[in-house]
C-alpha cells in the first residue's frame, strides 16, 4: 500500500504531496476523492534522491545511506552508498518483482514470492511494502472516520479496508491527513484481529527538490516497542529524465 | 480327584472327534497367532516411526538456550549473546552414559539461489566429523560427499537440486540475514546432494559446516543454537534428558534439555493409541474364537447327553460334570495354545530378523512427517504373547461355560429313556 514505499515517488504519492492545499481545506471532502488525487499526482511521476536508513532492533542498530531513482510506481532502483562494506548492494523493483544485487559474489537474486513478507535490507519493512504501490482505490475501501482538530491541527482520518479479494495483509489501515497541507501524519496498520501490527509516522514536513514533502517517515512494529525504522530524506528532485529500460538488471549491478 | 486327572479326563473326551478337535484348536490357534502378530506389527509401525523421527534429522534429545523454542530466534544461542565454549559443552553432554553421540548445529533462515532460481531454505550448520554419528540422513547422499569446514561448500536436498537445475560441484548463492543486520551473502560450492525422502526437509534445507555458517551471519564461533543427542533408545531420550539437565545446570546458562517426547507428542500420541488399540484387537479375535468353542462344545455336550445322564443317574454331581466339560475345554485351550505358539513363536523370530521389503507394493510412505521404511517390521512384546495366551484359555473356559450348565442339567429318566 501506498503509506510505506520509501521511493520518492513513493514519499509524494503517500503523502498526496505536490497537491496544492485545497483553498478550503476545512469543507468536507470526500475521501474517495482525497485519495484518488494522491493517486493520480504518482502517475507518471519521477524521482532521484539520497535518504538515510536507521535500523534500530532489540540485537544491533544500524544506519545505510542509499541512493534511489524511481520511475512512477512500478519502477525503482535502490543502492547503498555506505556503510563501505555493503556498497553496491542494490536492490531493484520492476513490476511486482523484486531483485537483490549482491556485489561481494557479483550475482543478482530474484526474491521468491514465498520471502515477499520477509524484512527488506533487515529493515522493519517489508520487500512487498516496495512493489505494493498505491492500489488504494482498487484494494481499499476508503472511509472517513474523523473531520476535525486533534491537539490543534485540523486532520482527516480514514479507515481503510481491504476488499476481501485484495491480496492484503492487513484487516485495515487507519490514516490521519493533516488539512492544511495534506500532509500524511501516521498509518496504523491493523491485523486481521483488529490488533494494531505498525504504525507508520511522517515528520519533519519541508521543501525538497521544489516539493513540500515530509522528509522523515518512521516505521515502528507494535510487538517490539523498541525498534523501529527510520528512513531520512537528504536530497530529493522530482521529473527527472529518466527510462524505463533504467531499470534494468544491467543497470542493477552497476556500481557508478 | 486331582486336577491332573480332571484334564486327563477332559484331554481324552478331546479325542473324541479328533478331526473336530483338531479344526477348532487350530482355529484358535491361528486367532492366538494373528493377535500377537498384528500387536507386533502395529507396535513395529510405532517403533520404526519413532526411529525415524528421532534418527533421520533431529535427535532424540535436543539441547536449546532456554527461550529458543518455540520462535528459534537466530539470537537465542546457548550461553546467550557471549556463548558458550561448545567442545566443553559437548564433552560434558557425551560423558552421560546413555548418550551416544552429540553434535552442534546453527540454523538460519535464507536464500539459496543458482541463476535465475532462488529457493527460500533454511541453512543448517553441522559438524561433519560429529553429525554422521547421529543423524541418519546425511549416511547416504545421492550424490557427493560431506561438506569440508572452511571451503565454502554445502549439501542440498534432492528437491532443492531439482529446482534450482544444479549438480554436485556447481557454485551457488546463499543470502543470510546476519546476526549484526547486514546480508550475509556467499557463493558455496555444492558438495553433495541429500535425500531424506521427507518432501519439506528435501526442498528447504541447505547443510553445511557449522564454521562456514557462522562466518555467512555473523555469528562468534561460540555461538551454537543446538546440541543434538542421540540415545542408545528413544525410550530412554526422556530420563536421559532429565539427567543432562541435571548435569548442565551448574553451569549456569539457561538452558532447556527437551526429549523428543516433549518435542513430539503427538508421536507420543501415536504409540499410547497404538497401545490401547491392540486391546480392542485382541478382543476382537478372541470374542470371534470364543464363539467357535462355544459352538463346538455345545455340538459335543449335546452329542454325549445320555452319556451325562447315566453319570448323573450314577450319582455323579452336576458340578462334576461341569467340570468334566470345563475341563474338556481347558484341554482344548492348552492344545490350542502350543500349536498357537508353535506356528507364532518361530514366524515372529523370522520376520522380525528378516522383515520382508514391501517397497515393491508401497514405494515409501511418510506419516506425521517422517519417513518409514516399507518393511513389514515386528516387534517382539513377551508380555503381550503371555497376555494373549491367558486370554486364549479364559476365553475357552468362557465359552464352555454355558454348554457346561445346559450338560449339568440334562434330565436323567428323560434323557435315557427318551431313545
Amino acid at each position: 500500500m501506498n503509506g510505506i514505499s520509501i521511493t520518492a515517488a513513493g514519499v509524494v504519492a503517500t503523502l498526496g504531496l505536490g497537491m496544492a492545499p485545497p483553498a478550503g481545506a476545512q469543507t468536507l471532502v470526500a475521501a474517495r476523492e482525497i485519495i484518488e488525487r494522491v493517486d493520480q499526482v504518482l502517475r507518471g511521476d519521477s524521482s532521484h534522491g539520497v535518504f538515510r536508513m536507521e535500523v534500530v532492533t532489540e540485537h544491533w542498530e544500524r544506519e545505510l545511506v542509499m541512493e534511489t531513482w524511481s520511475l512512477g510506481t512500478d519502477y525503482s532502483l535502490v543502492r547503498v552508498q555506505s556503510p563501505v562494506r555493503e556498497a553496491g548492494t542494490a536492490t531493484l523493483m520492476a513490476d511486482d518483482d523484486i531483485w537483490n544485487y549482491l556485489p561481494k559474489v557479483d550475482r543478482a537474486i530474484k526474491i521468491p514470492a514465498s520471502m515477499m513478507a520477509g524484512a527488506w535490507m533487515g529493515s522493519h519493512f517489508t520487500n512487498d511494502d516496495l512493489v505494493k504501490e498505491s492500489q488504494l482505490i482498487k484494494d481499499y475501501d476508503i472511509e472517513l472516520t474523523y473531520d476535525g482538530d486533534r491537539n490543534g491541527v485540523a486532520v482527516w482520518e480514514f479507515r481503510l479496508t481491504p476488499h476481501p479479494e485484495a491480496a492484503v495483509v492487513w484487516g485495515y489501515v487507519d490514516y490521519q491527513v493533516r488539512q492544511v497541507d495534506y500532509m500524511p501524519l501516521f498509518a496504523r496498520y491493523y491485523d486481521e484481529d483488529g490488533a494494531l501490527a505498525r504504525t507508520m509516522r511522517w515528520s519533519d514536513f519541508r521543501d525538497l527538490g521544489g516539493r513540500f514533502v515530509p522528509a522523515v517517515m518512521e516505521m515502528q512494529p507494535a510487538d517490539k516497542p523498541k525498534e523501529r525504522t527510520k528512513v531520512v530524506y537528504e536530497e530529493l528532485e522530482f521529473n527527472i529524465d529518466i527510462e524505463p529500460s533504467f531499470f534494468s538488471l544491467q543497470m542493477l549491478k552497476s556500481r557508478r | 480327584m486331582s486336577p491332573n486327572t480332571w484334564l486327563r479326563i477332559g484331554w481324552r473326551n478331546l479325542w473324541r472327534h479328533p478331526t473336530r478337535t483338531a479344526i477348532t484348536a487350530l482355529g484358535l490357534a491361528v486367532g492366538y497367532f494373528a493377535v500377537v502378530f498384528i500387536v507386533g506389527w502395529t507396535e513395529g509401525i510405532a517403533a520404526e516411526m519413532v526411529e525415524n523421527a528421532t534418527s533421520l534429522v533431529s535427535g532424540q534429545i535436543e539441547i536449546h538456550a532456554g527461550e529458543y523454542r518455540p520462535e528459534r530466534s537466530l539470537y537465542e544461542t546457548i550461553g546467550g549473546r557471549n556463548g558458550t565454549d561448545v567442545s566443553e559443552l559437548l564433552q560434558a553432554v557425551s560423558a552421560d552414559p546413555a548418550v551416544v553421540a552429540v553434535a552442534p548445529r546453527v540454523y538460519a533462515g535464507g536464500l539459496i539461489s543458482s541463476g535465475d532460481a532462488t529457493s527460500a531454505g533454511m541453512l543448517m550448520g553441522i559438524d561433519p566429523l560429529l553429525e554422521p554419528n547421529l543423524s541418519r540422513f546425511l549416511d547416504e547422499l545421492s550424490d557427493g560427499r560431506l561438506p569440508i569446514t572452511g571451503r565454502n561448500e554445502l549439501l542440498i536436498g534432492e528437491e532443492m537440486a531439482r529446482q534450482l537445475v544444479v549438480e554436485v560441484g556447481d557454485e551457488i548463492v546463499v543470502v543470510a540475514p546476519g546476526a549484526d543486520g547486514s546480508m550475509g551473502n556467499d557463493l558455496f560450492q555444492i558438495a553433495g546432494i541429500f535425500r531424506t525422502g521427507l518432501a519439506e526437509i528435501d526442498a528447504s534445507f541447505g547443510v553445511l559446516p557449522v564454521a562456514d555458517l557462522q562466518a555467512l551471519i555473523v555469528l562468534d564461533p561460540g555461538r551454537i543454537h543446538e546440541l543434538v543427542v542421540s540415545t542408545a533408545d528413544p525410550w530412554i531420550a526422556e530420563e536421559t534428558a532429565e539427567r543432562l539437565a541435571d548435569l548442565l545446570a551448574p553451569i549456569g546458562l539457561d538452558i532447556e534439555v527437551a526429549p523428543w517426547t516433549e518435542l513430539r507428542p503427538e508421536m507420543v500420541e501415536y504409540v499410547s493409541l497404538v497401545d490401547s488399540f491392540y486391546f480392542i484387537i485382541i478382543g476382537v479375535v478372541f470374542v470371534i474364537a470364543m464363539l467357535g468353542v462355544a459352538n463346538t462344545m455345545l455340538m459335543s455336550t449335546f452329542e454325549r447327553r445320555r452319556e451325562f445322564a447315566v453319570m448323573l443317574a450314577l450319582g455323579a454331581t452336576p458340578v462334576k460334570v461341569v467340570m468334566v466339560v470345563l475341563h474338556e475345554a481347558a484341554a482344548m485351550g492348552l492344545l490350542s495354545l502350543v500349536i498357537g505358539s508353535g506356528i507364532t513363536i518361530p514366524i515372529m523370530i523370522w520376520w522380525h530378523n528378516a522383515p520382508p521389503d514391501m517397497s515393491w507394493l508401497y514405494g515409501e510412505l511418510t506419516a506425521f512427517g517422517t519417513l518409514m521404511r516399507p518393511t513389514l517390521r515386528v516387534e517382539y512384546n513377551v508380555s503381550v504373547w503371555i497376555q494373549a495366551g491367558l486370554a486364549l484359555l479364559v476365553t475357552a473356559l468362557l465359552a464352555a461355560l454355558y454348554p457346561a450348565a445346559r450338560a449339568a442339567r440334562v434330565p436323567p429318566a428323560d434323557t435315557l429313556s427318551g431313545v
